[in-house]
């Protein structure tokens, strides 16, 4: 029997007229790593809350059938022993941390349960999660990943078999996000916990993940081992997950014939380094087009900037020192470095919302300190990470139109319906922001960005958060608005959207430019890449150990350098 | 210059600057002498000093006791925006009838009273600010919880100050929206400054619509996370409140603090009988 048994669960949400889960059966065995996908809304993340009692103990609805969790019957047990069992955590995990300190949060689960050593048990977790060390710190300290894992020390110190995160890498930048996996790993093989994910980034499901369950419209599809599961390209497509891009590439050359029909499908560079041998990289290629070096007109400027922010305790932190950056009309630029590397705090300078303490920052040649802030918004506007802060009105045409109407914009009305339309939310018009799937408020965000037709726009992470179907929406929506937008900078991890989207990549490291440059510039040096820990589309990292002059950022460019004939 | 100097102020006052304050006031200060006494000892030293001078009009006494605050606030190390805040209360309170007493030839028998009183609220304040910001709020919360207060109360104090940093970012975050989308008037002329001046106000009003929404959203998250983590299960249980108390020990410096204070206390008596 194994750890997880689900018999006939049928549950619906209170007030729903579906069911959410319908006659789901499953069985987990002890010790699996366990990668959940599927569609949005198709039930992923209400099977994971059903494992933990959450589901029907402190959320109601109708329930029926059985499920049973480490030999014990959810619905004979409560919130508070199966907890003890299965660990849970969020996707907007930095709402589950309720403590100041670190220890203090790791440890409050078992306080609460009444265990005396439950400062022993934390720090046992803590160190489990990677956190030793920082025991003392305050929640507020930690990056973004170091939250993260404290989330999971919270859950560990529990002691429970199982672990279920839920989307555990959607914010987080590839060092960090390894860093992750490489802790689930070792809980996984060290400590024997069974482990639950649900994840996108179907890259991690093939070097992690030992199972791949689908869900679909509330039931179980099938669950496979994964690289059998990776390799059901089309069928993973029709439910909009897109499978690692070694095997969406042999897929697709399997289907022209050009690899055998039986072989088995690449889930990993590695593999598909074997599977691709045969194929020889077409020689005579055009080369593509260098980003131009004649630009236009300066945009915006930062001079000699130097920054540095308040601390708690102690000496202030300077995030940049002495920076100097130019940015030039009509250029899309990506801005890429790790978490904490300074890509908020120049978004920041450039709206005016942060003072440089030294230096200057100016658009089109005048300096930001003699505009005001209102005076600004025609000429630059940003786009928050988390939209939700976008939204100040009660419907999102009330806050599309809200910067042209406190203005007197001529035909206000009308630009709204056309933006509206533009970004296809004309049917969501009178929604509430908040209550939108997180694509639909990225497009409202977009839209109110671009609503007083900015010179500069800038993105703040515009695909964090989302599945990768969503993102490659996105993607689109911002490749459309190339042409309404004159400069435009995106703030990003997502090296897919940089390498398909802009036309100049900025590196920003410890509060330094370290490169600035096309993609071929950037990419192409293995030891900056290395340096600051950013990391190609795998797609790339594939054709350079191929070949080692293959520069192909997607999957498309891939097949027209190995197909050998037609492009 | 006026305009540079008024600006500057403003600069100052950031909503990042109030974050930082809070959670300096909160945290920053935990190793003065005031945040290493017990909080049980604390908070009967404050019921003395918060009460006491309420009901004794003796001027040495009450001299005695404010210029004893006084020290120990400094010890505290309490941040300059609640000592600005206490500066504020306690002349919009009582300051400003002493000072206008004064500007017009008030005597002596209506000073003295006027002194008097001034001297309880500032004394009185000055106790609070030490005790409530000089002890880090999860301290402050287990004394409460001692002293039988609901244990909804104190985990209600630490955990405000957890979210409170959140808060105000994003309440940050929706005034930034507001800044750049909206259209304030002019306000260059004085009826301008004065129209600017409500407008402000008007926003500061109106963003509080979308801080409470994108507040209740993320709370789901945090209710279910507290059930899961046993907050409700330990609300009745005792074991679970023995184990949070057993942290709380009393030293010698404690005694040293408590006698010291006494002593003042007699002294200022003593002196006050001899005058």
């Amino acid at each position: 029997m194994g750890i997880i048994e689900i018999r006939d669960l049928c549950y619906t949400y209170p007030g729903a007229a579906q069911p959410t889960l319908n006659h789901v059966n499953l069985t987990v065995e002890q010790g699996d790593f366990l990668a959940i996908v599927g569609n949005n809304g198709c039930g992923k993340s209400t099977l994971c809350k059903v494992l933990n009692g959450l589901i029907p103990h402190f959320i109601t609805g109708q329930f029926s059938g059985e499920v049973t969790v480490s030999g014990q019957n959810t619905l004979e047990s409560d919130v508070g022993t199966l907890a003890r069992k299965v660990g849970y955590v969020y996707q907007d995990f930095e709402n589950q941390i309720v403590r100041p300190t670190v220890l203090d949060d790791a440890s409050y689960a078992c306080l609460n349960y009444g265990m005396t050593d439950y400062l022993d048990q934390g720090r046992r977790a803590l160190a489990q999660c990677g956190l030793q060390g920082r025991e003392e710190e305050y929640v507020w300290q930690l990056s973004g990943g170091q939250t993260h894992l404290l989330a999971l020390a919270g859950a560990v110190a529990l002691g429970p078999d199982i672990l279920i995160l839920d989307e555990p890498i959607a914010q987080l930048d590839p060092g960090h996000a390894d860093r992750i996996y490489g802790v689930l790993r070792e809980l996984n093989e060290t400590y024997g916990k069974t482990i639950l994910v649900i994840e996108h980034h179907t890259e991690y499901i093939a070097d992690f993940c030992k199972h791949v369950l689908l869900l679909k419209d509330g039931q179980v599809s099938w669950m496979l081992p994964a690289r059998q599961a990776l390799a059901r390209v089309e069928e993973l497509q029709s439910c909009n997950i897109f499978p690692p891009q070694v095997t969406q590439a042999a897929h697709a050359l399997r289907e022209r014939g050009l690899l055998p029909a039986g072989t088995e499908l690449p889930t990993t560079v590695e593999e598909g380094k074997a599977a691709f041998a045969p194929l020889a990289r077409k020689t005579a290629l055009p080369h593509p087009a260098a980003m131009p070096r004649d630009h236009g007109p300066e945009a915006a400027a930062l001079q000699g900037v130097t920054v540095s922010y308040r601390s708690v305790k102690g000496e202030p932190r300077v995030v940049f020192d002495k920076l100097d950056l130019s940015l030039y009309k009509g250029e899309k630029i990506a801005l890429i470095g790790s978490n904490g590397a300074g890509k908020s705090t120049l978004m920041k300078l450039l709206v005016g919302l942060l003072r440089p303490k030294e230096g200057t920052v100016a658009l089109n040649g005048t300096p930001l300190r003699d505009t005001k802030p209102e005076q600004l918004s025609r000429l630059i506007s940003l786009v928050y990470q988390n939209p939700e802060e976008m939204f100040i009105k009660d419907s999102i045409e009330g806050d599309i139109a809200y910067a042209m109407q406190v203005r007197g914009v001529e035909n206000w009305p009308e630009k709204t319906q056309a933006l509206l339309e533009r970004f296809r939310l004309t049917e969501l018009a009178q929604r509430d922001g908040r209550l939108l799937s997180g694509g639909q408020m990225r497009r409202a965000s977009l839209a109110i960005g671009v609503a007083l037709n900015p010179g500069i726009l800038l993105l703040d992470e515009p695909t964090a958060n989302l599945d990768i179907a969503t993102r490659r929406e996105i993607l689109r929506t911002l490749n459309e608005m190339k042409e309404i937008t004159e400069t435009v900078l995106i703030a990003t991890h997502d090296m897919q959207l940089v390498c398909e989207w802009a036309q100049r990549i900025i590196v920003l490291c410890g509060g330094k430019v370290v490169a600035d440059g096309t993609r071929d510039e950037i990419f192409g040096n293995t030891e900056l890449a290395a340096r600051v820990g950013i990391r190609p589309p795998e797609i790339f990292a594939m054709g350079r150990a191929l070949d080692e002059k293959a520069l192909c950022y997607t999957v498309p460019e891939f097949l027209s350098q190995f197909e050998g004939a037609d492009a | 210059m006026m305009q540079k100097l008024s600006e500057n102020i403003l600069d100052k006052f950031s909503m990042d600057f109030l974050r930082s304050q809070v959670l300096k006031n909160a945290y920053g200060n935990n190793d003065t002498v005031i945040a290493a006494r017990d909080p049980r000892v604390l908070l009967a030293w404050y019921l003395f000093f918060g009460l006491v001078p309420w009901f004794v009009q003796d001027m040495t006494f009450l001299l005695g006791c404010f210029v004893l605050v006084m020290i120990t606030t400094l010890l505290a190390r309490v941040a300059g925006l609640v000592l600005l805040l206490f500066g504020v209360g306690v002349f919009s309170q009582t300051g400003y009838l002493l000072l206008v007493t004064w500007l017009f030839g008030g005597d002596a028998s209506a000073i003295m009273p006027l002194l008097i009183l001034t001297l309880k609220v500032a004394t009185i304040s000055l106790a609070s600010v030490t005790v409530f910001s000089g002890l880090d709020p999860d301290r402050l919360a287990n004394g409460l919880m001692w002293y039988g207060c609901p244990e909804r109360l104190s985990f209600s104090i630490s955990y405000a100050y957890r979210i409170l940093p959140m808060l105000m970012e994003e309440f940050q975050n929706v005034l930034l929206s507001y800044r750049l989308r909206g259209n304030p008037p002019a306000h260059d002329t004085f009826a301008g400054k004065v129209r600017y001046l409500a407008y402000q106000v008007k926003i500061i009003m109106y963003a509080f619509y979308p801080l409470m929404l994108n507040t209740a959203k993320r709370s789901r998250t945090t209710v279910e996370a507290l059930e899961i983590r046993g907050y409700r299960y330990a609300a009745t249980n005792k074991e679970v409140r023995r184990i949070k108390l057993a942290g709380l020990r009393l030293t010698w410096d404690d005694g040293i603090f408590a006698a010291l204070s006494l002593l003042w206390v007699a002294a200022t008596l003593l002196l006050g009988t001899l005058v």
